[in-house]
């Protein structure tokens, strides 16, 4: 059989190495296109041949690397990755096509970061070794540092380090949390073996019930920076602002972290020596961070900072859901991620076009531009609808799902997040009214729609993200397998 | 007797391409001496290829003063590896040079008080041998004997090691009084002997200081920065990243084989000078301006990472101590390759240039040498501990050995300390590629990108497939502690 995950990992690495010779920008982008749109074919070949119905691994590849230390060459996908996958192959062509007629310094060393990032992020959605998993991991940052670094707005050296050492920190942290997790079931079994199942099928029989939660505890460190969550939340806003259109894009599709949750840390918890304060810590985390964004969106004067406040409440949800244990709200939560990653390149696409035809993203001095830009109005609207939760649009489905899934076991918290959605709908009603609509301020100049690639990329991911509000089964089916298996195992541990 | 010369057959030949090289270069114009350096290159190549065909052979030799052991055949092949590297880019950095044959012969010598180091099983036989690749360094170091920064830099190592052979001079002779023998395992076997008297701490202290000052442990550091900054920079990688070594597996052989009784005295001091060393290493890196500097308190602070092996004491502690000298070898090198290819760029923009080693000469580096500038990245990202480099590979064995004895708290401390690396090793990638010049490109000398590409060939190899080099530093680690403790 074709070893598809590790095509769909190295396709894009090689050709980003490739794309770093070409000269000029219509070979780079080209290069770029044709590599995304092949990892999409391959992903969409794997999506159509997965079976929805096992919460196994499918796709799996084993190869020994370096026995003496239990490494190995270990990936696969199950119905938590399989989704995010498709996000990314799906978002990554058009956001080239995106990208098409952009002028920028150095095309090559961006089309070849956009690349790299992708196959990163992919390898983390595959590997099913620690080892493995961990290199993706720390692969992430690194073009995503130069993409900032490079292209960023005027903060960018301050927001690229931030975000960078933030980050880093945590993995190390991560890395702790792995290492006492291999040692401890290299001392119960002899054999040491870094092998993402296998160690978390020996993790409960680890006696110590404090290491258990130091383990815990150091992973969970480690996903909630990067999801980011309240209070770890403050590289988020200055890198996603800074970052040019792609960067941003690219940030949203680093859905490493809620996924790291939802693999590692959910089979883990009922485990732990205390599984309640754990559950208590994501839920207070998670339902802090829907409020706190939410509130932080609604004071902000930039635009695009204002949508980067919102993706911290947004993702919010998926701490909480994950926290609300019954396969409703996780499967939900889980459904957020991947519906988020939608919804937010749209509207990180839109956020770099107004900046990029009015040179600003201060909302009070925009005004009236659906007059001059029809076309991006209709699907800044559309995507605004879905990011505040219309039902029939993606959004929707995850935020009911996780608040009404995590209502039987924490009701508290879920009526903390519920006042949060009018807050919600605050500031994204007004910041459509002080962008899109009302009079129109003729010292911004003269203003086009936006062009054929740009209306493409946005509208084809504008129509999934309607899609997949009509049709959520498409990808929840996979999701709720391993959730109902997470659940059950919740269940029979009495948490 | 002919036997045991064969198991010596790789330092035979470097003893014999050092006077080779030396009564050669007697005969030749100033403007032939080039093929010197082909000379010495092809005998450490040959002395490199009978070490490793040799991988396996045991054996002592002279009345059990040498032995070869997976050990010293380890050892070994990083010196010479170091060696290689160092020649090959020195047949740019002597060119023209009427004293060619001094520079590699010294060299060569150096190396093989190295490999004799890494041999030795008595104690005098190892101060000989260290003394050897010390006084031939001394020389190296001042090697531009008109440079004032090249002989200050000299002068300092020269003092400074003087006293610290001083010291170890010291330590050994309460060693012998005690315990009546030079043979390192003789003495484990009457370390009784030294364990019930009070000097044997005094003994335990002036060994460390004087291997502290090899090493560059802090607090015995204080010329390490001033003469790799000095020296020129080929030197600085032949001291960095080779000599240092010898003080580590010279340190091995008495603190874990001979004085191993004493256990309990030297553990926590070497703890406790890890801890400091590799702090203080990085704090101070992240404010240097001149990148050869930079490179010498990272330097430090790989030390102070490597000296975590003697807290920990576990063969997998040990293995990956021991493959991170390998692994250092590589890196610390070829950086400081890089740094010369830089000098000669600068010294050919303007002959009179001073300061070759400031980071603002990085400025632009991918630019106007672009093999250069790539190689550096590579060197300086596995010196931070990325991921499938050799520094990565060598701190994911040492660390996790630390967490396994549950050393988790040091751990945690060199975690950090790798952190916070990453920002001054950072600082070197965004002046080659981010900060703009408007200097032209450099065609880039053949020597100095072919000891880069080796260089770069062996952080690669141990990061992508470290199964064989973990293997043969774990059965290094076997020999310092057969037992497996």
């Amino acid at each position: 059989m074709l070893p598809i995950l590790s095509l769909i990992v190295l396709i894009p690495l090689v050709f980003a190495a490739l794309t770093l010779l070409t000269k000029t920008k219509e070979q780079a982008r080209l290069m770029a296109l044709v590599a995304t749109v092949s990892v999409l074919i391959l992903t969409l070949y794997m999506y159509l041949n997965f079976d929805s119905t096992t919460a196994a691994h499918q796709f799996e590849e084993l190869y020994q690397w370096v026995p003496s230390l239990g490494i190995t060459y270990h990936v696969g996908v199950d119905g938590i990755a399989m989704p995010l996958i498709l996000l990314n192959a799906i978002v990554l062509p058009f956001l080239v096509l995106f990208t098409w007629n952009d002028e920028r310094k150095s095309p090559n060393k961006f089309y070849a970061l956009i690349l790299g990032t992708e196959a990163a992020v992919i390898g983390v959605f595959t590997a099913l070794d620690f080892f493995l998993f961990y290199v993706f991991w720390e692969l992430t940052l690194i073009p995503l540092f130069f993409m900032v670094s490079i292209w960023g707005g005027p903060n960018k050296h301050h927001a690229s380090i931030k975000f960078f050492i933030y980050t880093h920190v945590a993995s190390l942290v991560m890395l702790l949390g792995i290492f006492g997790l291999y040692f401890a079931a290299w001392d119960m079994t002899g054999t040491p073996t870094l092998d993402i199942p296998t160690l978390l099928a020996q993790f409960q029989l680890i006696e110590s019930a404090l290491l258990k939660d130091m383990i815990f505890l150091a992973l969970l460190f480690g996903f909630i920076v990067k999801i980011p969550s309240f209070p770890f939340h403050s590289w988020q806003p200055d890198a996603y602002t800074e970052a040019p259109t792609a960067g941003s894009v690219l940030f949203v599709m680093l859905k490493i972290g809620g996924y790291g949750l939802f693999k590692i840390m959910l089979p883990m918890l009922p485990f732990t020596g205390s599984p309640n304060m754990m559950i208590t810590i994501m839920a207070v985390l998670g339902s802090v961070s829907i409020i706190y964004g939410a509130f932080l969106a609604l004071s902000q004067k930039d635009l695009k900072r204002m949508v980067a406040y919102s993706s911290v409440s947004h993702m919010g949800y998926v701490l909480l859901g994950a926290a609300g244990l019954v396969s409703l709200s996780v499967s939900g939560a889980m459904f957020q991620q991947f519906s988020h990653g939608l919804i937010m390149s749209v509207m990180f696409m839109s956020c770099g076009i107004i900046n990029n035809k009015t040179g600003t993203r201060i909302m009070n001095d925009l005004g009236g531009l659906a007059q001059k830009m029809p076309k991006l109005a209709v699907i800044m609207v559309l995507t605004f609808m879905a990011s505040l939760g219309l039902p029939g649009l993606s959004g929707f489905i995850a935020e009911v799902s996780v608040l009404a899934g995590s209502f039987g076991n924490l009701p508290a918290y879920v009526i903390i997040a519920l006042v949060a959605i009018v807050i919600t709908g605050a500031y994204h009603l007004w910041a459509l009214q002080r962008t899109m609509f009302g009079v129109f301020d003729k010292k911004l100049g003269t203003i086009t729609d936006i062009n054929r690639y740009q209306t493409l990329s946005m509208g084809v991911i504008a129509i999934l993200i309607l899609y997949f509000g009509l049709n959520p089964s498409a990808v929840l089916d996979m999701m709720l397998t391993n959730s109902e298996q997470i659940a059950s195992m919740m269940a029979v541990m009495g948490v | 007797m002919a036997e045991n010369l064969m198991l010596f057959a790789p330092e035979l030949t470097l003893v014999l391409t050092g006077l080779f090289v030396l009564m050669v270069g007697l005969f030749l114009p100033t403007g032939a001496k080039k093929v010197l350096g082909y000379l010495a290159s092809i005998g450490i190549l040959v002395a490199l290829s009978l070490t490793v065909s040799s991988l396996g052979t045991e054996g002592m030799a002279f009345n059990d003063t040498l032995s070869v052991d997976a050990l010293s055949q380890f050892f070994k092949i990083v010196f010479l590896v170091v060696a290689l590297i160092v020649s090959i880019a020195s047949i740019k950095y002597t060119e023209g040079n009427s004293h060619t044959e001094e520079f590699y012969a010294l060299s060569i010598f150096a190396t093989i008080g190295m490999m004799f180091v890494a041999s030795a099983n008595d104690i005098m036989v190892l101060f000989v041998a260290f003394e050897l690749a010390s006084l031939a360094t001394y020389a190296l170091a001042g090697f531009e004997k008109k440079n004032q920064k090249s002989l200050e830099a000299a002068l300092k190592y020269f003092i400074i090691g003087s006293l610290s052979a001083a010291m170890l001079l010291f330590g050994i002779s309460f060693i012998y009084g005690l315990t009546g023998t030079t043979s390192i395992p003789g003495i484990a076997a009457n370390i009784t002997a030294l364990s019930t008297s009070p000097m044997g701490i005094v003994a335990v202290v002036l060994m460390l200081a004087g291997f502290g000052f090899k090493i560059a442990l802090v607090p015995f550091h204080m010329w390490a920065p001033d003469t790799y900054q000095g020296a020129p920079s080929v030197v600085s990688a032949l001291l960095a990243a080779g000599s240092k070594k010898m003080g580590i597996v010279a340190a091995f052989k008495i603190f874990i084989v001979a004085l191993i009784a004493l256990q309990a005295e030297w553990q926590i001091a070497f703890a406790i000078l890890a801890v400091v060393t590799m702090t203080y290493g990085n704090v101070v890196a992240l404010k240097q301006t001149s990148v050869k500097r930079m490179l010498a308190y990272s330097s430090l602070a790989q030390a102070g990472y490597i000296s975590m092996a003697f807290v920990v004491l576990t063969p997998l502690a040990l293995g990956g101590g021991i493959l991170y000298a390998l692994s250092h070898g590589f890196m610390k090198a070829g950086a400081f390759i890089v740094t010369a290819a830089v000098a000669y760029m600068v010294l050919s923009d303007n002959k009179d240039s001073e300061d070759t080693d400031h980071i603002d000469n990085f400025k632009g580096l991918g630019v106007r040498m672009p093999i250069t500038a790539l190689s550096m990245t590579i060197f300086v990202f596995a010196l931070a501990g990325i991921p499938l480099t050799a520094g990565y590979m060598s701190k994911f064995v040492l660390f996790s050995s630390t967490i396994q004895s549950g050393f988790a708290w040091l751990a945690v401390i060199a975690i950090l300390n790798s952190a916070i690396s990453l920002y001054y090793y950072a600082k070197i990638v965004k002046y080659m590629y981010f900060l703009p010049t408007d200097l032209e490109k450099v065609s880039e000398p053949l020597p100095y990108v072919a000891a880069l590409l080796i260089a770069v060939a062996g952080v690669f190899a141990i990061g992508f497939w470290p199964e064989p080099f973990i293997h043969w530093a774990m059965e290094a680690a076997m020999v310092l502690i057969p037992g497996g403790m």
